[in-house]
């Protein structure tokens, strides 16, 4: 089991305003090897907090996360290597406005793995092939719609050719019938048997696609266990009243 | 203002004025024309004679063409030094605001290697900035560099280290404007701070704070007329030194006037092209 491991998170603390406010206080868990980990709970209970502390886009406070065996939290950490194979999707898609599509993809594989530009803008094509947007190739952001760019940004996560992909709500931002082309280019990925770590508030994708589910609430995981156990026969009562609520 | 010929030789302004008390008055102004012609063709050959004077005799338009060519280089310069200054300054302060929690948390020796940086930048600031660029342009040419005798280095040092100061507060107005999860995306690929820095976050300021840059170097192209002072002959001391030799004014002083001008306009255009060309990937 422990050689399975990919993130070790040990009693990961993430404390505001000299402990008043504890967006994390106290988180253990693990994330497995090509296993799909999918992290739910009310806004405010500090998943995105867990997920963005994953690569140290925050700093925790206390406690350390374990990524391929090593402790990223260490200070002599070069996190910079690290984050390069943990692609991260974010809610706002966040891609390069001045750059176009392909550029988007292509630039962090040629600068940070110094590929070769043909070699990296192959790669790019193949997988905007995949996802249905050879065409926006040479588009800039702000001409595509909102799934496309979520799609665009998922897949210049992949160009790193990541170990974990990391999604931060990645659909939450987008009109209603453009949520189900992003959740299907992510159970695509699933399916292939990428480790992902999913904060959403998709409870259908959740109970499809993932492999095991966390329940958050302030700051603290309050239950996990597959899908099934957690949203058939949730044992902790915020668990039942979160599902009462969004279900 | 309709103008009416009479007997070819004389000229009939008719003004309408509209007054409170006695309703509309017409009033006429007849000029003789003749006169009008005579005084315009003696002083068109006076003009003449006068700018023969002022720019030919002793070939003093070589002075006129050398002071345009400083003023050039030392704005030129001064723009290069001053952009150089103003990136450096403000992905220092920028990077102290956005970073200084996290790297406190990070611990090591980053965070007070930052700290120092942004001090000498803020000290920097101010001095600049609180005082005028004519006492800096005299402190660096008459103590920093006294031994040197060539004031157009000195000038162009002095201009952009002032000019650095300016640049560095709209870059990182420009930094600041850019939404954070931009950062987040670099360097969630990757990138350190400074790949970040000069890949992502430089490009999109650069075409945000365009306009305001713009503002800038007219300002500098404009406040390079004080290089006299140290001795630099630029395009006003060109047209001072001329203007005294010759003892006309008018001339000298509106030529170098109108050269101002014509440059203010031609780099306006050039910028507002550029605007247009950074503005492609925003249809």
């Amino acid at each position: 089991m422990n050689g399975n491991v990919l993130i070790e998170v040990n009693g990961l603390k993430k404390h505001y305003n000299k402990g008043t406010v504890k967006a994390l206080d106290g988180v253990n868990c693990v994330v497995h090897k090509g296993e799909v980990l999918v992290i739910i709970g009310p806004s405010g209970s500090g998943k995105s907090t867990l997920l963005r502390s994953l690569n140290l886009l925050e700093i925790p406070t206390g406690g350390s996360i374990l990524f391929d065996g090593v402790d990223i939290t260490d200070p002599k950490t070069n996190i910079n290597l690290h984050r390069q194979k943990m692609g991260m999707v974010f809610q706002h898609f966040n891609l390069f406005p001045h750059m176009t599509v392909l550029r988007n993809m292509t630039i962090a594989p040629v600068k940070l793995l110094h590929k070769p530009v043909a070699e990296a803008e192959k790669k790019a094509m193949e997988l905007l092939t995949r996802v249905g947007l050879a065409d926006r190739a040479n588009a800039y952001p702000s001409q595509l719609s909102g799934g496309q760019k979520q799609r665009v940004a998922i897949v210049r996560a992949l160009c790193m050719e990541p170990e974990v992909m990391l999604f931060d709500e990645p659909t939450s931002a987008l009109d209603p019938e453009m949520v189900g082309e992003v959740l299907d280019v992510m159970k695509e990925l699933a399916r292939e048997g990428m480790t992902m770590v999913v904060v959403t508030h998709e409870m259908g994708f959740a109970r499809e696609v993932a492999d095991r589910v966390i329940f958050m609430s302030d700051g603290v995981i309050i239950e996990e266990g597959s899908p099934k156990e957690i949203f058939e026969s949730p044992k902790e009562e915020r668990t039942k009243n979160f599902l009462k609520c969004v279900l | 203002m309709v103008s009416v010929v009479l007997h070819g030789s004389f000229l009939v302004y008719p003004e309408v004025k509209i007054n409170k008390r006695k309703g509309m008055v017409i009033s006429m102004t007849v000029i003789s024309t003749t006169a009008i012609t005579d005084w315009f063709s003696s002083s068109l050959a006076d003009f003449g004679a006068k700018l023969q004077m002022v720019f030919v005799e002793e070939d003093r338009y070589q002075q006129m063409i050398r002071g345009f060519l400083n003023t050039l280089q030392i704005t030129a310069g001064a723009l290069g030094v001053g952009i150089i200054i103003g990136i450096v300054v403000a992905a220092i302060r920028s990077s102290y605001d956005k970073n200084k929690e996290s790297l406190k948390l990070r611990g090591g020796v980053g965070y007070h290697i930052l700290r120092i940086l942004n001090l000498i930048c803020r000290f920097y600031l101010t001095v600049i900035r609180g005082t005028p660029v004519v006492v800096q342009l005299m402190i660096a040419y008459l103590i920093i560099f006294a031994s040197s005798k060539n004031g157009v280095p000195v000038a162009i040092f002095a201009f952009g280290v002032n000019s650095g100061a300016y640049v560095a507060e709209i870059f990182r107005g420009g930094i600041m404007s850019i939404d954070g999860g931009q950062f987040e995306a670099g360097r969630s690929l990757g990138f350190n701070y400074l790949q970040t820095m000069w890949h992502i976050i430089i490009p999109q300021m650069f075409k945000a704070v365009l306009p305001t840059l713009c503002n800038e170097f007219i300002a500098l192209l404009k406040e390079t007329s004080v290089a006299g002072y140290v001795g630099v002959v630029d395009l006003t001391k060109a047209g001072n030194i001329i203007a005294g030799r010759t003892f006309n004014y008018f001339i000298p002083l509106f030529t170098v006037a109108l050269v101002y001008l014509a440059l203010v306009v031609i780099l306006s255009w050039l910028v507002g092209r550029l605007e247009r060309r950074l503005r492609r990937s925003e249809r």
